[in-house]
């Protein structure tokens, strides 16, 4: 266990202000705002080439900002305008990355010892904290080996190791996890989320898998072309994205489209009405949650489907539906097998759909 | 992740990048730069500045230079022509049909490169010349071959082609079993699948192979040095060599002649560099496949003993009339059982002796030329993948410069520039020169070396470091010096073989009784001691092959597994 509690300084771990930057021509990042509180996860969400990376590498000093202030831990470490760049080693943070990044030339040991010996702290007590890190992600009994002799989930252990070994103010992980297999992710999420419960660490996590983000960060931060779509908890997300496609990445429900008649709104291609003053415009995009579908035709509103495919799946049967009289497809698990073709019911209520209006300039 | 993207705040260390250049400046920008002054500014030397380019435009108008430049271009090209005649059709027989012993093959025809051409040369003097080994066995001497133009040109070519035909086995390879299968599916017969597609799509490797076969003989001293001069036939290198090192010496002249040569080394690095990064070539790039070779058939005796004339030419030919001629008491006593003995490398080796003295200054100079050169390589290498902007320009322009500068030209540079009277202090007539001089001439190499290292090397690993805690120095030092290591390490025994044996620069710069194994071999092949310097001349073969093999095949060993960082 590491036994220094984060000093309860009451400044935020991070906070980003209206951060921009550029890189060959093209603006990757677009005034981005973010507040870490002191032990929170923030979750960076979003799609490849949304700018994630770029914007971990401003926040460890690889890269400076165009524009923008950066402060760690109450302490000002990037701000263009006032000519501050603290360069990375002086940031005391610690950094998982992808591609694991272990130096091959060092044993897992002088690996994870490596941030310790920068700092200047004696060998006694640098082996000790090393072989509590170690011991910590369950790597104890591997230190003397080269990073090359370990399996990838262990050597992203190491990485993990190496990057809270020094107790930095905040952690930094950058896709952690993408380059193992499944199984090894969803086991790994939760040693990392243990990890960062029994720390207390503030980190940033950024990932492309919504799962990762929901299950790790009290924040997540969906962005989408250089800036955040939405910054919420991970309940507030699922239960009100901000916008169709926030509810899209996260693979909410279905997308429908829906347009304003003489009476009120119509959902293209079925008969579902609803009245006029749901929301402003003449056209709407519709989220059909998944978790708000039942498999009945109990209502208060209902849906006809047909069956394209269903596949067995661990947890029962994943159905493959198309709503009846358009090309949308409904993803379900039944704990029943259906066969193509077959009619399927869906119930809702109306108050669980989330009405977005169409042809709002993007932000 | 490895985008290679350039970092603000994570950049190079500042120190380093300074080392570099002003490394780079003293090593390769200042004697460039004296050159120039010298070729613009005749009387520069007595600290004058008048009748700024009189003798430039006199040299250039001189019957001379045309001849020499002529001459040059004419061993090039003839070298070239050889290397090409020799090197061809046996790399397309080994490249597409079973050659028996092939491997054999392959490693007799590397001991060209480990013997320098000035040596070589010499052996083929002791074997052709009259009364020579030749005319001892058979009764009849081909000197008026040797002592020719176009002899010249056959022992040159004979010197290089190896370098074309790996290069060019290996793309006939690749090439054979990728496309020329494709097109014998589309009806094309074995020879003209090979010529409608092979030769094509190898043209772009040969033809930067023979453009550096073409550089090499260009810039080459001893042969040309060696054979040429009895029959008058001069070139730049020798003509540049003349104007420095006998009375009256011609500044002016020899560097003018710089000049016009290294204009000509330039132009050829440059073809060569963009044939090589054509897209075109690229694809041909890659591992041979393995690939169903064919059978000779009837054809399979003659064309073995094809490869076994080439490798006995190329090779075994020179070794013989090196060793018979140290191990001969006396030349005149020539091939007979009672005139061999060991005596030749008695006197060498003997305590005290000259040869000693030179061996000792050439293995000490080759290997901190090799140690310097790879540091100064790494630290260039490594600022110009880091760097931004005008610097790194800057820095990669002079990194590859020393590729187009023939060692003779880079001798004159050093005289001029570290030779000046008003200078308070100077290496010049002290070993250090010679340092300067193998450094400047060899830094492509480490630096090659050392940037295909950097490129493989994930941005992520120094990042890591950086964020750790490690300043820009330190990560250097613990993280991306360790890792490029290996490849450093293969650099190293490169330099330490060519610097150990260097000739031309040696006999320019070498302070006043101070030799090398060069010199040492040029003055006694000089003075009628052939036997003397032969012995020297093998020893110097083994050592700096045997040393640098023992060195790899040591770092095998002890690295077994452990430099794993470079997959
Ligand atoms: N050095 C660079 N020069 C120009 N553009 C760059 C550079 N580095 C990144 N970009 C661009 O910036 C954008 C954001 O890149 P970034 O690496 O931050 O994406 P990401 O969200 O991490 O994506 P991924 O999920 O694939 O890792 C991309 O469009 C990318 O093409
Ligand atoms: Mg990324």
């Amino acid at each position: 266990m590491i036994t220094k509690p984060p000093a309860a300084s009451g400044n935020p771990a991070l906070s980003l202000h209206s951060i921009s930057m550029s890189l060959g021509g093209n603006r990757v990042l677009d005034r981005i705002n973010v507040d870490l509180a002191e032990g929170e996860v923030l979750g960076l969400l979003g799609p490849s080439g949304c700018g994630k990376t770029t914007l971990l590498r401003l926040i460890s000093g690889l890269l400076l900002p165009d524009e923008g202030e950066i402060r760690i831990a109450g302490s000002t470490v990037a701000a263009p305008q006032t000519g501050i760049a603290l360069p990375p080693e002086r940031r005391g943070l610690g950094m998982v990355f992808q591609d694991y990044a272990l130096w091959p030339h060092m044993s897992v040991a002088k690996n994870v010892a490596f941030p310790l010996e920068m700092q200047g702290v004696r060998a006694g007590t640098c082996k000790d904290r090393v072989v509590r890190a170690l011991d910590r992600v369950g790597l104890g009994a591997m230190a003397e080996r080269r990073p090359s002799d370990l399996s990838g989930g262990q050597q992203q252990r190491v990485a993990i190791a190496r990057a809270i070994v020094a107790e930095p103010p905040l952690v930094l992980f950058d896709e952690p996890l993408s380059n193992l297999d499944r199984e090894l992710r969803e086991t790994m999420v939760d040693e990392i989320a243990d990890l960062v419960a029994e720390l207390r660490l503030s980190a940033v996590y950024v990932t492309h898998d919504h799962g990762e983000a929901l299950t790790l960060a009290n924040h997540v931060a969906v962005m989408r072309e250089g800036g955040i779509e939405q910054l919420a908890s991970p309940d507030e997300l699922v239960n009100h994205p901000k916008t169709a496609a926030v509810a899209d990445f996260l693979r909410l429900g279905c997308l429908l489209q829906a347009t304003r008649g003489a009476d009120g709104w119509t959902i293209n291609g079925t008969d579902l009405s609803f009245p006029a003053e749901t929301i402003a415009g003449s056209q709407a995009q519709v989220l059909l949650p998944e978790k708000a579908l039942r498999l009945d035709a109990s209502g208060p509103m209902t849906l006809r489907t047909q069956v394209v495919r269903s596949q067995a799946r661990s947890t029962g049967h994943a159905l493959i539906l198309r709503l009846a009289g358009t090309d949308h497809v409904i993803r379900l698990l039944s704990p029943r097998r259906a066969r193509t073709g077959d009619g399927v019911d869906l119930s809702f209520a109306p108050e669980d759909l989330r009405w977005f209006p169409v042809g709002e300039p993007v932000h | 992740m490895a985008r290679g993207a350039v970092a603000p705040g994570a950049e190079g260390s500042a120190g380093l990048k300074w080392t570099a250049t002003i490394g780079l400046l003293v090593i390769v920008a200042v004697p460039c730069l004296f050159i120039v002054i010298q070729a613009i500014f005749p009387d520069f030397g007595s600290g004058s500045l008048a009748a700024p380019f009189s003798m430039f435009f006199k040299t250039l108008a001189d019957p001379d230079l045309f001849g020499l430049a002529g001459n040059t271009l004419l061993l090039g090209v003839g070298t070239v022509l050889c290397a090409a005649v020799l090197a061809v059709p046996i790399a397309a027989l080994r490249a597409l049909f079973r050659i028996p012993f092939a491997l054999i093959w392959d490693a007799l025809l590397l001991i060209p490169f480990m013997i320098p051409p000035y040596i070589a040369a010499l052996g083929w003097i002791m074997t052709l010349q009259p009364r020579g080994y030749l005319e001892q066995i058979t009764g009849f001497n081909m000197a008026s071959l040797l002592f020719s133009v176009t002899g010249i040109m056959l022992i040159m070519g004979l010197n290089t082609f190896s370098v074309v035909y790996f290069v060019l086995s290996r793309t006939f390879e690749t090439i054979g079993a990728r496309y020329s299968d494709v097109g014998r599916v589309f009806g094309a017969g074995q020879w003209r699948s090979f010529w409608r597609i092979t030769l094509p799509l190898a043209m772009p490797g040969l033809a930067a192979s023979l453009l550096l076969v073409f550089a090499m003989s260009i810039e080459e001293y001893g042969t040309p040095a060696a054979l040429g001069r009895r029959i008058g036939f001069e070139v730049l290198v020798t003509g540049i060599e003349n104007r420095i090192s006998e009375w009256p010496i011609d500044l002016p002249g020899s560097a003018t002649l710089s000049l016009v040569l290294v204009s000509m080394a330039l132009i050829a690095f440059m073809l060569q560099r963009w044939l090589l990064t054509r897209r075109d070539y690229r694809i041909v790039g890659g591992k041979p496949q393995a690939h169903d070779k064919r059978n000779l058939g009837v054809w399979t005796v003659p064309a073995t003993l094809l490869f076994a004339l080439v490798a006995f030419l190329a090779t075994g030919l020179p070794i013989l009339a090196i060793l018979a001629t140290a191990l001969s008491r006396t030349i005149s006593g020539g091939l007979a059982l009672s005139n061999l003995g060991l005596d030749n490398f008695r006197q060498l080796l003997g305590t005290g002796s000259d040869g000693l003295a030179a061996l000792g200054n050439s293995l000490m100079l080759g290997t901190t030329t090799a140690l310097l050169a790879s540091l100064l390589g790494a630290i260039t290498a490594y600022s110009v993948v880091k760097g931004r902007g005008r610097f790194r320009i800057v820095l990669d322009a002079l990194s590859i410069t020393p590729n187009s500068l023939p060692g003779v030209v880079v001798a004159v540079g050093i005289i001029l520039a570290w030779n000046q009277p008003w200078l308070p202090v100077t290496p010049y007539n002290t070993p250090f020169i010679l340092l300067l001089a193998y450094i400047c001439i060899l830094l492509p190499q480490p630096v090659r070396y050392a940037t295909a290292s950097l490129h493989q090397l994930g941005d992520n690993l120094e990042a890591a470091g950086r964020v750790s805690g490690a300043g820009p120095l330190k990560a250097f030092v613990r993280i991306v010096l360790p890792l490029i290591l290996p490849s450093m390490v293969t650099a190293m025994i490169l330099v330490f073989a060519v610097a150990s044996r260097e000739l031309v620069a040696s006999l320019l710069v070498a302070p006043v009784g101070f030799t090398t194994i060069a010199v040492f071999i040029w003055q006694q092949f000089d003075q009628g001691s052939a036997g003397l310097g032969m012995a020297m001349a093998f020893c110097a073969v083994l050592i700096t092959t045997l040393i640098p093999l023992l060195l790899i095949s040591l770092l095998r060993w002890f690295s077994r597994g452990s430099v794993a960082g470079l997959n």
